[in-house]
């Protein structure tokens, strides 16, 4: 099933229920990279709360998410790591090194209104 | 309270049909010494009764378990034990009902304090009363009654065995009791502002207590909607590389949840331990103390505390 992808207002948020595919995954990285553009989002969340396992796929798509993202000119943010896939990623030496993270869906929005906002704040 | 069931429960220790065999192996006892045990059933049901009131009139003229002689019921209780345990020695059936009544007991006597040595000696006087009574009324001579007390000091290792065991894994039960209790109280995860958390690190770090900490750190900052987390290790006198990976691991895991983690309180001698370990701490905010940590994670939270007057007094 493919991962819906919900915009709110300049902000486009994904939310990976139990056991996304490899398939749905990337099926998602092209979507996002194309509705960055077309919807001149500054950031996009993904929740990833529903999930029990982060393996190294799934690491490295939203790995691979986050730069295109940059590369389009809006912030990825990955909320909602539970603390047992966590510690496992950590374990299992699965980074998310650079990439923004935050706990939940609210934290993650507020933490793209405030780079916006230091943008913003640079540009005048 | 004094039933053996809820004795038994209030313990870990068990004996299976098996352990009981090999413990009858290791003290060596064969059916002759079984047969020549049950020789001495007359003695120990005419003077029974005057061999446990002796056992704990020892103990009582030595000082020893004043709990146990201090608790009426108790000490009832242990007389009862104790005298069905001289008519249990002789009818010579050792088997599992036996052993249970023998580790019983033992949980009475470790529940009101009767210290092994203390125990030793009374069993030791008991069965010099025993011996002479044996010696006295054989009619046979010396040579068989020596005999027949060289197989009763068998079953009667076997007892001081079990007893000895009881004993000891009670001691030890305690002591993982107490530790479990320091390990529960050591690790408290505090809220001092919104989104602000500090965790005081006090005594030695083993890998099963960095787990735990891992574990309630990860769980508080959803819990609490942390954003930073100050950890302080000023009470942590040495940190070894697997703690100290563990430690980093943790704060791994505390970024991918969204929450930045400083550690403040570095020892000397902890800081020095690192760089020679070659941990890699590059990637972690550290501060000198706890309250430069709490500034730090303040200003990076949004907050300024200002000073607004010379503040109340304090003392009438």
């Amino acid at each position: 099933m493919a991962i819906p992808i919900l915009k709110q207002g300049d902000v486009l948020i994904a939310s990976l229920q139990a056991d996304p595919t490899d398939n749905d995954l990337i099926l998602l990285k092209d979507e996002l990279a194309d509705r960055i553009g077309r919807l001149r989002s500054i950031g996009v969340v993904i929740d990833v709360s529903g999930l029990d396992v982060m393996d190294s796929f799934a690491t490295r798509t939203l790995r691979g998410i986050a730069h295109t993202t940059r590369l389009r000119g809006a912030d990825t943010v990955i909320v909602g790591i539970q603390p047992e896939v966590a510690f496992s990623m950590v374990q299992l030496g699965l980074t998310l090194d650079g990439i923004a993270t935050a706990l939940d869906l609210e934290e993650g929005r507020a933490r793209l209104q405030r780079r916006a906002d230091d943008e913003a704040s640079r540009g005048t | 309270m004094l039933d053996q069931q809820s004795l038994s429960r209030s313990s870990q220790f068990s004996l299976s049909d098996a352990d009981i065999e090999r413990r009858k192996i290791i003290v060596d006892l064969t059916a002759r010494d079984i047969s020549r045990i049950t020789a001495l059933k007359d003695i120990v049901t005419q003077e029974g009764e005057r061999y446990t009131e002796d056992f704990f009139r020892y103990l009582r003229d030595l000082g020893e378990a004043p709990g146990l002689f201090a608790r009426r019921d108790a000490f009832a209780e242990a007389k009862r034990r104790k005298r069905e345990h001289l008519t249990a020695i002789t009818n010579a059936i050792y088997d599992h009902a036996y052993a249970e009544q023998r580790i019983a007991l033992a949980l009475l006597y470790s529940r009101y304090g009767l210290e092994t040595r203390a125990f030793l000696g009374a069993f030791d006087h008991l069965l010099g009363l025993v011996g002479d009574d044996i010696m006295k009324r054989s009619s046979e001579g010396a040579d068989v009654a020596f005999r027949q007390f060289m197989s009763l000091k068998k079953i009667v290792f076997f007892d001081i065995a079990i007893m000895v065991d009881v004993l000891m894994s009670e001691r030890e039960r305690t002591i993982s009791q107490q530790q479990d209790a320091i390990r529960e109280l050591s690790t408290p995860v505090l809220q001092v502002r919104d989104g602000l958390l500090i965790l005081p690190i006090i005594g030695m770090i083993d890998s099963q207590r960095a787990k735990q900490l891992t574990d309630d750190l990860l769980r508080a900052i959803r819990a609490n909607r942390a954003r930073m987390v100050v950890m302080d290790i000023t009470g942590v006198a040495a940190v070894d590389s697997k703690v100290a990976n563990h430690l980093i691991q943790t704060i791994a895991a505390a970024r991918l949840m969204g929450s930045t983690v400083i550690i403040t309180g570095l020892s000397a001698d902890v800081a020095q331990a690192l760089v020679a370990l070659g941990v890699d701490l590059g990637k972690i905010t550290t501060t000198g103390d706890l309250q430069g940590g709490l500034d730090e994670a303040e200003r990076l939270l949004g907050y300024r505390v200002i000073r607004e007057g010379p503040g109340q007094r304090l003392s009438a």
